[in-house]
């Protein structure tokens, strides 16, 4: 992006610069046959349904809890469920070298998924 | 096969080349014949700054970059099966241009899972910072949006809190960038990015 199009912005933009390599990713993605590649990709899209369930149920339950609707200890194990699922996930995000950003997808108009 | 740029009003002012118009009604696409090329961040810099040297001295509706059709005729066709569509989305854009804005958090910090073993302090963890991050996104969406024609909220990307396109008049924007600035001074713990004017992407097909 050229500096005349930014209207405010302060002297620092580096918080705003994570945008970058993403889109020169994008542009650059392909269809990746060789075992691993396509191992790492099948892991990708399985853990980005997974993680968009769990934000769903997270988001839900927190809902509920708002609600009034949930015992002391209702709240208690399923934040306990919660955790040990946000923990599981990192796990597996780190087995495949994946990052939090790359469980996300780009449904074109839609946007993004999570 | 030509690909297109942007959807404007006919008539309108003279085209650059190797641009053409193909007509349809009021309504006139914006082509040129298509070229064989790599998809790479400059094609697509390319298309942009077409689009945009386009938007100086018109009022128009961007199209995809990447959108090829086989020739004029099918341009036309295309154009008027959804004329009625194209020109009420045409009105709606008309005088404005799209400004973005994202807000980041000054210091993210404690959205991270807390430590301790306890389920119920986890979720009320996380539920403070979901509800300080979107308390902090409307106190600066709320403002801006009253600024604006239209407003198109997307689902801001950690340490994102706010991303944002706003419809504003093109004689508006500097009263909007300005407005951006005084809520920057406001809120410390935010920084705020706006940019543009950008052709009404986010306002095309609403």
């Amino acid at each position: 992006m050229s500096a005349d199009k930014i209207l405010h912005g302060g002297s620092d933009l580096d918080p705003f610069a994570g945008e970058l390599p993403r889109l020169s990713d994008a542009l650059s993605r392909r269809i990746n046959t060789d075992p691993e590649g396509l191992e790492r990709g099948l892991a990708q899209l399985v853990l980005t349904i997974i993680e968009l369930l769990r934000q769903l149920m997270e988001r839900q339950a927190l809902r509920r809890i708002d609600g009034g609707s949930l015992s002391e200890e209702q709240v208690e194990r399923l934040g306990r469920t919660f955790m040990e699922l946000d923990k599981r996930m990192e796990q597996l995000r780190e087995e495949f070298g994946l990052t939090e950003e790359d469980l996300n997808l780009d449904l074109g108009p839609l946007g993004r998924l999570l | 096969v030509i690909e297109l740029y942007a959807i404007a009003a006919h008539p309108g002012p003279p085209l650059p080349e190797p641009l053409h118009e193909v007509r349809a009604g009021e309504l006139a696409a914006i082509c040129a014949p298509a070229e064989e090329r790599e998809i790479t961040p400059e094609a697509l810099w390319h298309h942009e700054q077409i689009v945009e040297a386009l938007m100086e001295d018109r009022d128009l509706l961007p199209v995809r970059f990447g959108t090829r059709l086989d020739d004029d005729a099918a341009a036309a066709r295309s154009l008027a099966e959804r004329h009625a569509e194209l020109e009420r989305a045409l009105e709606r854009v008309r005088g404005a241009v799209e400004l973005a804005v994202r807000a980041v958090l000054a210091e993210p910090g404690e959205d991270a899972a807390p430590e301790g073993d306890s389920g119920a302090d986890y979720l009320r963890v996380k539920r403070r910072a979901s509800a300080a991050h979107e308390a902090v996104a409307a106190a600066v969406h709320a403002p801006l949006a009253a600024l604006a024609r239209a407003h198109a909220e997307r689902p801001p990307r950690p340490p994102e809190v706010l991303r944002a396109a706003y419809l504003v008049d093109r004689g508006a924007v500097g009263t909007f960038a300005r407005h951006v600035a005084r809520l920057d001074e406001r809120h410390p713990e935010l920084r705020l990015l706006c940019t543009g004017p950008w052709p009404p992407y986010s306002f095309a097909d609403r």
